[in-house]
């Protein structure tokens, strides 16, 4: 059997496992070695006597794998993320943030709806991941949009949603996973995601507003703060834009002149402020203990399905089977845009029956080499390209495109895991429920995409100026 | 695609073995999220020494580096115990009784082996990097200051080591569920719903504040 | 016969020799033996030694300065300052020190045999500012080098600081360090030459090495037609780098011009200041480390020396 076929094989193998229930993580390091065992085998002629060679070799290889890939320094951010997100729910900054944007905003059609977008928003400029976000915001906006008589699918939907933006807003930890996989400047992606995430909040917030307008019943509008309670409501925000600052200017100094350090160094200093501000609120020992548990928890299930589905990348490498898909992608005789929506749609169905982080660890070590060839290959510049784009911008694009994508699948049925979320945190809610008032949502994550896509330069704007 | 589930015990012995391992597990994780926090504090370590007096901590990317392995392995067998680990239980969710447990008998003897083969591949890929005639005994050192970095290696398949242990447990928790079709084993991960496992998320967070 | 050949990154300078070497050999052999090169998708660059001695693959591309325990003997070319000051003179000290027993031991602990080397200029600094011409500027000078050309650096009083190589734009962007410490291709290619006001011409440090090995169970099974193809392509392939090499160097002089990027010359006096500072020390500490760990480190740095005096004859 050819290569390519042998990696069919075993890439059909890894999906029944998985279908099977069998960890992600497992299945991907499982079919990476039966397929190395299956290529070295191939090697030796299938000779009988060489099979014990063919799996010795395989497993050696396969067994480098793990530490290998795990020693990296920009790694070290995505668990730096993570506490992040843990700490600022010790530090307080979920009521504040809400009771900052409740004030402020509250007062448009819409107005609490419009105050959780926002407060998710911010935020997700200090959490790095949308399930957590949802989690947290379900229990503090949704009792308070239905005290004031929202609609209870609709309060319920506006969080699932808002949850998403904690991905694109950095720090996040799906594009610090982009960027490694694809082995671009993690730096350049986290600032790339900052306007679609704004960008997304806005359109969220125009949606709720004009549904507001039309639905005479969506709930009303939040009055009679005044200036001077509005300004109080900010000092207690405040800790996430001192984290945001930070983290720009550690990235990215928008007066010119030089940046203070790199992003790594950027986002460990983010968490030490939050660390601080969570004792100075009253952590504890008992509660630091948890959050550090919580953090080694998803920082291992995210390790472990890096390395396991590397070990089955490293089989694709030998079997050489992105080589050959980028081929007969750039070979399709179609216009590069129109096979560059396909595999956008692509993602969005696989994304109903997975998570995001699996997704996009298992499919762009195939799909990116062949994005990357349909604008014209990595080192094209702009003029000579299909998007009209550089390599690296358009590796900077698609990232965010892909991440959107798999942002989007947190909310689409029948896997929709921040609707779970939601709904398990609020029994008043069945996951139905949630699933129905999300739905506008899809138009305004569509509207967004379809923006993305047909104007670039939302994205690559701000990388851009670096 | 949901992960974290509840593992019932009693004093049989598999459950008694499962609840002293599940200790064992616990002190790996907590070093787990005690080198997160170290990565933490050292990067500001650097910052500031670099920005406060010219001096940033030597070989700081080689040292988190060392560090990375901490983090990512030493949890893994607390993370295998109560299903964090992610998979998609969009049809073994539906099953129920016996063919419920055959199914996750499978899967985790699959992934028994796979560990099992991983830890010989993880030793061999240690030992090449350790010798015992050398100095610090390291045959492969750090880039920048040449730290040995056999101690990081051996990390993985000590900890590799444990998830083999879990693994065990868990085979024989669905073997036994399996010939007796009990419908509440112990020492297994119990599918919950996602709706379930985020009320809990809550609940968790909430007892803290 | 089909060899697949790990090397790292994209298709560039440091690697036409090996793609040269597949060229010719498939040519001799008439499609026979063919080698198929992978750029990262076998192996980490770090490992792949470990590769090798494995049998993932049957040849391979890796730098010394990567991990110096895993490959002691060549680290002798890493030393700072040692006076090479060509890639015609980089090939010949390279490939004598392959060429001695110890150093063939030492690789053979990996089941990899050298076959030949991918010679590297110079790691010259590029830095913004005031230009670093002399010793007292590079007081508390905070520069990326790594290995043996760090610790020159830190011995004049500078700071070498940890970052990655893909980092290292950044790195200067954001002022965490001052100065890289690069061959020309790497400043292009990490566009560190894109933040740079100057480059120093003649500070010439020292560089790294990076060889080019094979399985020696491999080599050993060729056919001796296959062998014979293998051997006699070396020499061509490494002209054909050096050509390449050379067209980057002219490349990089229009590219100084065109960025408006000033070349810095250091003077003799602070070049030998340099040297006593950084040189001999360092050479010394490394000759007495690796004796201590039965490596004729003397015998190998006068190998380099007298090899030296030779291609210069
Ligand atoms: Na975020
Ligand atoms: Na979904």
């Amino acid at each position: 059997m050819e290569p390519i076929q042998i990696g069919m094989v075993v890439s059909g193998i890894m999906v029944l496992f998985v279908v099977l229930g069998m960890r992600v993580a497992f299945a991907a390091g499982m079919a990476g070695l039966v397929g190395l065992v299956w290529i070295f085998w191939a090697k030796f002629g299938y000779a009988p006597d060489k099979l014990g060679k063919a799996i010795t070799v395989s497993v050696k290889v396969a067994g480098q794998v793990p530490h290998s890939k795990v020693s990296t320094q920009a790694l070290s951010l995505i668990p730096t993320f993570i506490l992040i997100g843990y700490l600022a729910y010790y530090a307080g900054l979920t009521k504040a943030l809400f009771e900052a944007a409740k004030r402020w905003v509250g007062w448009l059609p819409g107005g609490l709806a419009v105050a959780t977008v926002f407060a998710t928003a911010g935020f997700a400029a200090v959490s790095g991941a949308s399930v957590a976000t949802s989690a947290v915001f379900a229990r503090i906006a949704i009792p308070e949009m239905l005290a004031n008589g929202y609609d209870k699918k609709f309060a319920a939907g506006v969080v699932a949603a808002g949850g998403t933006l904690a991905s694109l807003i950095p720090p996040s930890a799906i594009l610090v996973i982009y960027a490694i996989i694809v082995e671009q400047d993690v730096g350049k992606l986290l600032l790339a995601g900052f306007i679609p995430g704004a960008f997304s909040a806005i359109i969220y917030g125009l949606l709720i507003v004009t549904l507001a307008l039309i639905l005479p019943n969506f709930g009303p509008p939040v009055r009679g703060f005044t200036w001077a309670e509005r300004f109080k409501a900010l000092p207690p925000a405040m800790p996430i834009f001192f984290v945001v600052f930070i983290i720009i200017f550690f990235i990215y100094n928008p007066f010119g002149g030089d940046a203070w350090g790199t992003p790594t160094e950027g986002g460990a200093l983010g968490a030490f402020v939050v660390f601080l501000m969570a004792i100075w609120k009253g952590m504890r020992w008992a509660q630091f203990r948890d959050a550090l548990l919580e953090t080694a928890k998803l920082a291992v299930m995210i390790f472990t399905i890096i390395w396991g589905v590397l070990i089955y990348v490293r089989f694709l490498g030998f079997a050489d089977l992105p080589g050959a898909f980028s081929d007969f992608i750039t070979g399709l005789e179609q216009s590069p845009m129109l096979t560059l929506v396909m595999i956008l749609l692509a993602y969005a169905v696989l994304g109903m029956f997975m998570d995001a982080i699996g997704m996009l660890l298992l499919t762009l070590p195939v799909v990116y080499p062949a994005v990357m060839a349909l604008n014209g290959g990595e080192m094209v510049s702009a003029a000579d390209s299909a998007f009209g784009m550089s390599g690296p911008m358009c590796a900077i694009w698609f990232g965010i495109l892909v991440v959107k994508m798999a942002e989007f699948c947190l909310i689409t049925p029948p896997i929709g895991l921040n609707c779970f979320v939601v709904a398990g945190v609020r029994p008043e809610v069945s996951v139905q429920d949630v699933f129905k008032g999300v739905a506008p949502f899809f138009i305004a994550d569509a509207i967004t995409i379809a923006l993305l896509v047909s104007f670039p330069w939302i994205v690559l704007w701000l990388p851009s100026q670096v | 695609m949901a992960g974290g589930s509840s593992v019932l015990e009693d004093d049989s012995t598999l459950s008694k073995l499962d609840q002293r391992l599940h200790k064992i597990e616990m002190v790996l994780a907590l070093v787990s999220g005690f080198a997160v926090f170290a990565t933490m504090v050292f990067a500001v370590v650097s910052v500031s020494g670099r920005n406060a007096i010219n001096m940033p901590v030597p070989g700081y990317v080689d040292w988190i580096e060392q560090l990375m392995p901490l983090i990512a392995f030493m949890g893994i067998a607390y993370t295998q115990r109560d299903g964090t680990h992610i998979r998609m239980d969009i049809l073994i969710g539906r099953l129920s009784g016996r063919a419920l447990w055959a199914a996750e008998f499978i899967t985790t003897l699959a992934a028994l082996i796979l560990m099992i083969l991983l830890v010989w591949g993880s030793w061999e890929h240690f030992q090449r990097s350790f010798d015992f005639g050398r100095p610090w005994w390291s045959n492969d050192s750090s880039i920048d200051i040449a730290l040995p970095i056999w101690p990081a290696k051996l990390l993985v398949p000590v900890a590799f080591s444990t998830l083999c242990l879990r693994f065990a447990l868990q085979l024989w928790g669905y073997g036994r569920a399996f010939i007796f079709g009990l419908s509440d084993p112990v020492a297994v991960p119990m599918i919950k719903s996602a709706a379930q496992q985020a009320a809990e998320e809550a609940a968790m967070l909430d007892s803290d504040t | 016969t089909e060899w697949n050949v790990s090397v790292w990154g994209k298709r560039r300078a440091f690697t036409e020799h090996v793609e040269k070497l597949a060229e010719l050999v498939s040519e001799k052999t008439d499609g026979e033996f063919t080698m198929n090169v992978s750029y990262g998708g076998l192996s980490k660059n770090k490992e792949n030694l470990d590769g090798i001695s494995i049998g993932a693959f049957e040849m391979a591309q890796f730098c010394a300065g990567y991990h110096r325990d895993k490959n002691p003997t060549i680290t002798v070319l890493e030393l700072p300052f040692l006076g090479v000051n060509t890639l015609d003179e980089e090939v010949a000290v390279s490939h004598a020190v392959y060429g001695h027993p110890a150093v063939q031991a030492d690789l053979a602990r990996w089941n990899a045999k050298l076959l030949m080397t991918s010679p590297m200029p110079q790691y010259n600094i590029v830095g913004t500012g005031e230009p670093r011409d002399s010793l007292a500027k590079m007081d508390g000078m905070r520069v990326r080098a790594t290995g043996g050309i760090g610790k020159a650096f830190s011995a004049v009083g500078a700071v070498p600081t940890s970052v990655t190589a893909t980092e290292a734009y950044n790195a200067m962007e954001s002022g965490v360090v001052d100065t890289v410490a690069f061959a020309q291709h790497a400043h292009l290619a990490f566009r560190t030459i894109d933040q740079a006001e100057w480059w120093t011409a003649n500070l010439n440090p020292g560089t790294v090495n990076c060889p080019v090995v094979v399985n020696v169970d491999a080599y050993d099974a060729l056919s001796d037609k296959e062998r014979e193809a293998l051997d006699s392509s070396v020499d061509e392939a490494i002209a054909h780098y050096l050509t390449n090499y050379g067209e980057l160097l002219t490349k990089w002089e229009g590219i100084l011009a065109e960025k408006n990027v000033t070349k810095v010359t250091l003077s003799d006096a602070e070049l030998d200041a340099f040297r006593a500072k950084a040189a001999d020390p360092i050479r010394e500490a490394w000759i007495a480390d690796m004796t201590a760990q039965g490596i004729p480190a003397q015998e190998l740095y006068d190998l380099v020396m007298d090899t030296l005096k030779k291609q210069r004859m």
